[in-house]
């Protein structure tokens, strides 16, 4: 049987990927850790450069000298102790600044006094050592292009001068030089890239007398960030493909087991209603295993069921048989007895009582003996027109208020089975399609032939089928006679052993009602061995 | 000397009736209930035919049972099983324990009478020679309505009465063909069509054990069997 698709519904397998979709939540979980981390390394950044700036401010506090440079240079004091004070407070910035990080003092005068370090060095290696092993690696590299599309990449931002608007229009110098420490983010001029930079009022006593500015570009952070984003990506990746794998296998194999289960409960029962024991997860020990082996306790169940009406027949036969015998010998003794006189009148019927009776247990004895045949299964190959032929020939004469009307195939037909069991099957066709049969029409026999098939047919005018009975004719006691002959018992087993018969050679037995709906067609499909 | 035949039989009704008949009859009837009691008076004096159910009391195979017990008694003792059982198998498990017979209970008293004596006759006439006229002649087959013992080409077919007589219906007359029904009342049985079918599956296999080129019996489909005349 071809296995039925699941309608409007979703497959095991596609709820458990649907399921699978909670992981979702694992990278994005990860992404606002990583902007968490970013954060916190910002803010560490920046108390790092309020701190240098601090440093710095405190040292030029401790030497106003250095702070009044100008001014003293201006007064035309000690000229040659400028040089050496410019030299002494480039030295002093010098020693603070490192790559990366540039300082810069103003003084009130919003005039530069002193410069160190540099905003362009290069940002700090890529570092490798803190990797997931090779296949986050080789994740990695194989998805740089997107990263690079997504992610903004850090570039150092090559300033080589303190850009005039900065010293000139820079509120955060403005403030500082009001006496408070402030804090600006300002876009790099190349427009990559951000700078960081925090000024720092310098106290000479109550008054500001300049102020530090120390700028950092935050490359570091970005890069670090990036590298954090690509690895949870990409770790993430592989941890979802992995469970998304495992869950995929899990669920395929959980849906082919089921799968098997159905399409083995569903054939269980075969066309000649024995019922086969389940094999799929026989001895699984889940619940699908619990399931199967439910499944072949009830299937078992029916068999027994099955059997037990099956043999119903045969069984109320032999039962039957002893009583009747025992009627029967007494009425034979009483004929031996006694000269027919006026007890003979009913013993007469008595005993045509008894001969029907045994008409009945015959007909039902014939349906278990022909099983047993059926079972024993002897096999020959035989021609099938000469036992058609020679059949329809004796039905004439069996049959005298019929006419049967045969066409056959030119062409040799021939089956496997055993040739007197099948005139017994065409018997009971020919019986059924006489009793029903009304009319002058004859009752029309054809067989067929084609690539595959052996197509016997049996077509007779008469009353139709009614409609839920066409598919259990050929069942053991099933009739749909109604008005019985009185002698003539049918049991509904003429049908059954057609279907019997027709199996044992391999074939199907069907009936149907005419396109005319004016009579009946039993067809049987044998399939043509060479 | 009246001839004593032994019934086994379950079924005290069924028992009495036949009991009844076959008394009379003028025969000495002595009958079993099972298959201990049986096979005690057996022991003591060996009846001259028994009739033999297959199922006893509890015993589902006692017939059977005792059946081969009686032939250890006796070779040639006339045995026929009378039984409710119909299934070929139980027919040829019967027939394979050295029973000359096998009928089912839906036989009729006087059916069942003419197999008697039928057999009482084989029985007598086992020794003597056979007088010519109640020899039938067909070709290679060579039918004694005396002893009912059938020859095939000069070797004995050993055929139970059913058997016998279905043959005798058909080589009778060569060529025609009888149907079921007429070889039923000829071989005094009732049973389905069936059961004829594979009566003359046996007698085929049979007379091939003694001849394996043997093909005398046609099948006619729809009509019947006929005895294929010499050619």
């Amino acid at each position: 049987m071809e296995a039925r698709k699941l309608s409007g519904a979703l497959g095991l397998r596609a709820k458990i990927a649907l399921v699978a979709l909670v992981l979702l939540v694992i990278p994005w979980v990860g992404y606002s850790y990583v902007n968490a981390m970013e954060q916190l390394l910002r803010r560490n950044q920046e108390q790092q450069l309020a701190a240098t700036a601090r440093a710095v401010a405190t040292a030029l506090q401790d030497r106003p000298q250095l702070m009044g440079l100008r001014a003293a240079a201006a007064g035309g004091g000690k000229p040659p102790a400028a040089a050496t004070l410019s030299e002494q407070l480039q030295i002093l910035l010098a020693g603070l600044a490192r790559a990366g990080l540039r300082i810069w003092v103003i003084d009130s005068k919003l005039s530069l006094i002193g410069t160190a370090g540099d905003l362009g060095a290069p940002a700090p290696a890529a570092d490798d050592t803190i990797t997931f092993g090779p296949i986050e690696r080789a994740v990695r590299a194989a998805l740089r292009p997107v990263f690079e599309r997504f992610l903004e990449t850090p570039v150092s931002p090559r300033e080589e001068f303190i850009p005039n608007d900065v010293v000139f229009g820079g509120r955060e110098v403005e403030r500082a030089l009001d006496g408070a420490t402030t804090l600006r983010r300002r876009p790099a001029p190349s427009g990559h890239g951000v700078i960081l930079s925090v000024a720092h009022p310098v106290w000479v006593g109550d008054t500001v007398a300049g102020a530090v500015v120390v700028e950092e570009n935050t490359d570091a952070i970005v890069s670090m960030r990036n590298r954090a984003f690509e690895q949870l990506v990409a770790v993430t990746l592989i941890a979802f493909s992995a469970a998304a794998l495992v869950l995929l296998l899990f669920a395929s194999r959980l849906s082919w087991r089921l799968r098997r289960l159905r399409n083995e409960a569903e054939n269980a029962i075969d066309s000649q209603g024995r019922v086969r024991n389940l094999a799929a997860g026989e001895h699984a020990r889940d619940e699908i295993g619990d399931l199967s082996r439910s499944f072949s306790t009830v299937l078992e169940r029916l068999a027994q069921y099955n059997a037990y009406l099956e043999n119903m027949a045969g069984r109320l036969a032999h039962e039957l048989r002893t009583p009747i015998a025992v009627v029967r010998s007494s009425l034979d003794n009483i004929r031996l007895q006694q000269p027919p006189g006026e007890t003979g009148v009913y013993v007469a019927r008595a005993e045509e009582g008894v001969r029907r009776l045994e008409t009945i247990l015959t007909r039902m004895a014939e349906a278990t003996r022909l099983e047993q045949v059926v079972r024993s299964g002897e096999r020959e190959r035989f021609e099938v027109q000469t036992v058609l032929g020679g059949c329809v020939e004796g039905y004439a004469a069996a049959y005298p208020g019929r006419r049967f009307k045969l066409a056959m195939t030119e062409e040799r037909v021939s089956l496997r089975g055993a040739p007197d069991l099948f005139a017994q099957m065409l018997d009971k066709l020919a019986a059924n399609a006489a009793d029903f049969s009304t009319g002058e029409a004859p009752v029309e026999i054809s067989l067929q032939r084609t690539s595959t098939e052996i197509v016997l047919r049996f077509s007779n005018t008469g009353p139709p089928l009614p409609a839920e009975m066409k598919n259990r004719l050929f069942e053991s006691m099933v009739s749909v006679r109604k008005d019985r002959p009185a002698g003539d018992p049918h049991l509904g087993l003429g049908l059954y052993i057609v279907r019997l018969i027709a199996e044992f050679h391999g074939g199907r037995a069907s009936a149907s009602n005419r396109a005319d709906r004016n009579g009946v067609l039993v067809e049987l499909r044998f399939p043509a061995t060479a | 000397m009246r001839r004593r035949i032994a019934i086994v039989e379950d079924d005290p009704a069924i028992r009495a009736n036949y009991a009844d008949a076959l008394g009379k009859h003028g025969y000495e009837v002595s009958a079993y209930g099972d298959r201990v009691s049986a096979l005690a008076a057996f022991h003591a004096r060996t009846p001259d035919l028994v009739l033999l159910d297959i199922g006893l009391g509890d015993e589902v195979d006692g017939g059977f049972t005792l059946c081969r017990e009686l032939r250890t008694l006796s070779g040639t003792l006339p045995i026929i099983f009378l039984t409710a059982r119909d299934s070929d198998f139980d027919a040829v498990s019967g027939l394979r324990m050295g029973a000359d017979d096998y009928v089912t209970k839906s036989m009729s008293l006087p059916h069942l009478l003419a197999r008697v004596s039928a057999l009482f006759r084989r029985a007598d006439a086992s020794g003597a020679p056979a007088p010519g006229e109640s020899v039938l002649a067909r070709g290679a087959l060579t039918l004694d309505l005396n002893r009912f013992t059938v020859s095939w080409r000069g070797q004995g077919v050993d055929l139970t009465l059913t058997e016998f007589w279905l043959v005798h219906a058909l080589a009778k007359f060569p060529g025609h063909v009888k149907n079921r029904e007429q070889l039923m009342g000829e071989a005094h049985v009732v049973v389905d069509d069936s059961t004829i079918t594979s009566h003359v599956k046996r007698i085929r296999r049979k007379f091939g054990a003694v001849d394996p080129r043997f093909d005398r019996i046609d099948t006619v489909y729809g009509m019947g069997y006929r005895w294929k005349p010499e050619s």
